[in-house]
């Protein structure tokens, strides 16, 4: 639904009456649709079912209560998605970026999001927290983070004027991908990797160092959204500084994790294995490259243009999409009563990947054109002609995304029961005994 | 519990601690503080009496909201010379104390609109936002009909809030005028910030279509390609002018006063530069400054070849010497003793009236205008206080006030 939404917007910039008579598909109202969907509904989503596969491995218990996850699963998609989209396309919304949905609808996710806490938090402080294994951390620092930046992103800016409400709304931009997708991307990627090679992580050390400083540093990046603003130079440049020192950190995590996978081949069989790892990658690049259009110099040229797009598409659909899909493939791999397909995933992967390629390099350039005619004074006008050729080229590119997901939906929805099993089920009630001494918790490397 | 358990317990502890801090930090550091900050800003910068937004403004700035307009229009120029260049001044923290929630936005496919306010018509918005394309032919722009009834000339109230939103960006701190900068400047405190002096720099409103009225001379060109000329009318005129020059374009049909029937007149060169340069104040014709001097003489000379040279004709014997006279009883207060426009009334109107020194329509245009007056211009028809033969006469009269340059000869 999510791609739908954007694949509409894609080819209204090409042809712009598409949907000309109709309100609820205007250009702005289905972009809305499009981002909080992609967010809320398909990545939470999958984070979701992911972490009842993780959680119970993580902390050797079940989640609190099965009846919970019907409410949260309800809770969530019908009265948080169901009613955002449809509010959103019908005029009723917030015009803030990544929290379009309007405040009542907010105060639902929140809720949920706090319910979710409850049925996920509790088996790991049981466990103790001297004897977590790292993804557990990122499950923690995801949904306690979430619920704090949650709200200061999707309320307080709807209350405050101008400047000050694009501060607040800056620094959820980027919490909403640092402090919410990222952490649950890496719980996952830091779950298949040891899972699938049978192998420990490189080094528990590096994890957890890269753990802390991700959410000591990311929450200081906001601002670098509003650079050479009126925004007080010392918070542009403190967000700044923070960009750079985060492409540092993230290198530390994404080395730790390439080490963990050595010997599994640039394309591991593994088709879990190969997404995460393929999302791992895409994570290096668009972090280094988010420390680079933070800093001045790049970003009076980028910011504004199409390239800034390509970077949000690299960190939603190349890093967080892959991990997601990932995640529910290693599940699915372990899940006898699963439908699977293992022709669709491949195509899925394939396509995904080249989509994805194509859109970034896509944009990047048609990014640059566009900053380069606006630094040189032609008439805007100009600026919008010469992007049609890499809108166009997008649109299309966009039809591919778009059947990578299709293909990845049918790989997980049709083709035998159990046809993904590389884990026989295991014979004794403590089944999760099988993964879990892989998943190394710390202690045992001390 | 093992003391090494203990000791990373203690640490996790620290450290999850310290990470909510570093949370904290960074909404205090990045959120409240600047907050603060750009609030004491405001009440040393603004105005004494800021321009509030009225109802109709407030509710034209919800639509805005709604549809997503700041997702391709920014509402923030930043401090850097493109932008300013480009839009005008920086955006400045008080201009924005009633921006809630803010529309700042994170992306241009369309231009920035802070400073919108008083560049384009009310009709020209009205016809643009009905359907952009019949206006700028490669806008990527979506219409919206449905705040329309069933036509550009008919604007629903949530047309007309959303224009009166659009005609209020930037108006604040226009109407604050040299005092309001003054007071500003004053306010910031900041005479050693290179970057917060820019805001004081350059023009308030840098808008390459805002038209102005005035003497001023507009940037002589010449010479020019035809055929470059002809492909830039095609892209940017021709929606209104039409492609002959006929007045009948797709975005013609509801903009008042009409746009200018490019084929019925001949015009000097300095007249065309001058119209481009500057735009015709109180009409949609936007000013082109935008436009490299070699594009704007390119479209000079497309212009003046869409009126194809005909026979001059005669003043009829019995019209000779009447012509001037009804001129003088009639139209030297607006357009002069000697038709350049510039009669006693003329600064009065909120149009320039013509000058016939500088262009000259054909007798059939001249003779339509006299007798149904231009719609939306203070030039009224003039059945009732002159005769048929009078008319024609002034029309053939105001025609011999055309002082063709050599520059525009030689172009023909």
């Amino acid at each position: 639904m999510s791609v739908a939404f954007g694949l509409v917007a894609a080819w209204q910039l090409i042809a712009p009456d598409l949907g000309r008579d109709v309100a609820w598909l205007g250009w702005g109202r289905v972009r809305y649709a499009h981002t909080q969907g992609i967010m809320l509904g398909w990545l939470a989503n999958a984070f979701f079912a992911f972490l009842y596969h993780a959680v119970p491995i993580l902390t050797g218990r079940p989640v609190t209560s099965a009846r919970l996850g019907v409410w949260i699963f309800a809770l969530w998609n019908f009265a948080v998605m169901a009613p955002g989209w449809m509010l959103v396309l019908a005029g009723v919304s917030q015009p803030l970026e990544w929290a379009e949905f309007p405040l009542v609808v907010d105060v639902v996710a929140i809720l949920a999001l706090a319910l979710a806490g409850v049925q996920f938090l509790p088996g790991f402080f049981r466990r103790g927290v001297e004897s977590l294994y790292v993804s557990s951390w990122y499950i923690i620092g995801g949904l306690v983070f979430t619920l704090l930046s949650y709200p200061m992103g999707n309320v307080v800016p709807e209350f405050l004027p101008g400047a000050a409400g694009a501060a607040i709304s800056g620094l959820w931009i980027h919490d909403a991908v640092g402090l919410f997708v990222t952490p649950m991307a890496l719980a996952i990627i830091y779950f298949v990797i040891p899972a699938a090679t049978g192998r420990p992580v490189f080094s528990h050390f590096l994890s957890m160092l890269g753990f802390w400083l991700l959410f000591f540093l990311y929450p200081l990046n906001g601002t670098h959204h509003y650079v050479y603003s009126v925004i007080p130079m010392a918070a542009q440049l403190t967000a700044i500084v923070a960009s750079a020192l985060l492409g540092v950190t993230v290198v530390i995590v994404v080395t730790n994790l390439f080490l963990s996978m050595r010997g599994a081949g640039l394309l591991p069989a593994d088709p879990a294995l190969r997404f995460v790892g393929t999302g791992t990658f895409f994570y290096v690049i668009v972090s280094l490259q988010g420390s680079a259009q933070a800093q001045m110099s790049v970003n009076q040229t980028v910011h504004f243009t199409d390239w800034v797009v390509a970077h949000s598409h690299m960190a939603m659909l190349g890093f967080a999409s892959f991990a997601a899909a990932g995640g529910l493939v290693h599940a699915w791999q372990r899940m006898p009563e699963a439908r699977y397909n293992a022709r669709a995933i491949t195509w899925a992967y394939w396509m995904l990947v080249i989509g994805l390629v194509g859109m970034v390099v896509d944009l990047t350039i048609g990014g640059l054109v566009q900053g380069e005619l606006w630094k040189s004074g032609a008439p805007w006008i100009d600026s919008v002609t010469a992007s049609r050729v890499y809108w166009v080229a997008r649109a299309h590119i966009g039809s591919i995304l778009a059947a990578g997901f299709i293909a990845l939906l049918v790989g997980l929805t049709t083709g035998p029961r159990g046809a993904g099993m590389v884990v026989r089920p295991a014979p004794a009630a403590d089944g999760h005994d099988e993964v879990a001494p892989r998943l190394a918790p710390v202690t045992e490397a001390l | 519990m093992s003391r090494a358990g203990q000791a990373l317990r203690t640490s996790y502890l620290v450290a999850s601690v310290a990470g909510v801090l570093f949370f904290a930090l960074s909404v205090a550091l990045l959120g409240a503080w600047p907050a603060r900050l750009l609030e004491a800003q405001t009440a040393a910068m603004a105005p004494e009496k800021p321009l509030e937004p009225t109802t109709s403004e407030k509710r034209g700035r919800a639509i805005y909201a709604r549809e997503g307009c700041a997702y391709c229009h920014t509402q923030q120029i930043r401090y850097l010379h493109a932008d300013m260049a480009r839009f005008g001044a920086p955006t400045l923290a008080w201009e924005t104390r009633r921006d809630t929630p803010h529309l700042w936005g994170t992306r241009r496919i369309g231009p920035d609109l802070s400073r919108v306010g008083g560049a384009r018509s009310l009709d020209w918005h009205y016809a643009h936002l009905y359907a952009p394309r019949a206006i700028v032919a490669s806008s990527v722009m979506p219409g919206y009909p449905a705040l329309f009834d069933g036509g550009p000339d008919r604007p629903r109230q949530d047309a007309r809030d959303l224009v009166a939103y659009l005609e209020s960006l930037g108006r604040a701190r226009e109407l604050a005028g040299p005092e309001g900068e003054a007071r500003a400047r004053e306010g910031c405190n900041c005479p050693d910030d290179e970057m917060q002096q820019m805001a004081f720099e350059g023009p308030l409103n840098a808008h390459p279509a805002r038209a102005v009225r005035t003497r001023e001379a507009a940037p002589a060109l010449s010479g020019g390609d035809l055929a470059r000329g002809q492909a830039l009318y095609g892209r940017h005129c021709a929606t209104c002018h039409g492609t002959t020059g006929a007045g009948d374009g797709p975005g013609a049909r509801s903009l008042v006063p009409a746009p200018a029937k490019l084929a019925e007149h001949v015009y000097t060169t300095e007249r065309l530069a001058d119209v481009m340069w500057h735009g015709v104040a109180g009409s949609a014709m936007p000013a082109w400054r935008d436009y490299s001097t070699g594009d704007r003489a390119a479209l000079a000379l497309a212009v003046q070849a869409l009126s194809a040279p005909r026979p001059e004709p005669d003043v009829p014997a019995h019209l000779v010497g009447l012509g001037r006279e009804v001129y003088t009883a009639n139209c030297v207060q607006c357009h002069g003793a000697n038709g350049d426009g510039r009669g006693s009334a003329a600064d009065k109107l909120t149009m320039a009236p013509a000058n016939f020194t500088v262009q000259r329509l054909s007798l059939t245009e001249a003779v339509r205008v006299l007798r149904e007056g231009v719609h939306g211009s203070p030039m009224a028809p003039w059945t009732t206080r002159l005769t048929d033969a009078e008319r024609l006469a002034a029309a053939h009269y105001v025609r011999s006030l055309f002082r063709m340059t050599p520059a525009a000869t030689e172009a023909r």
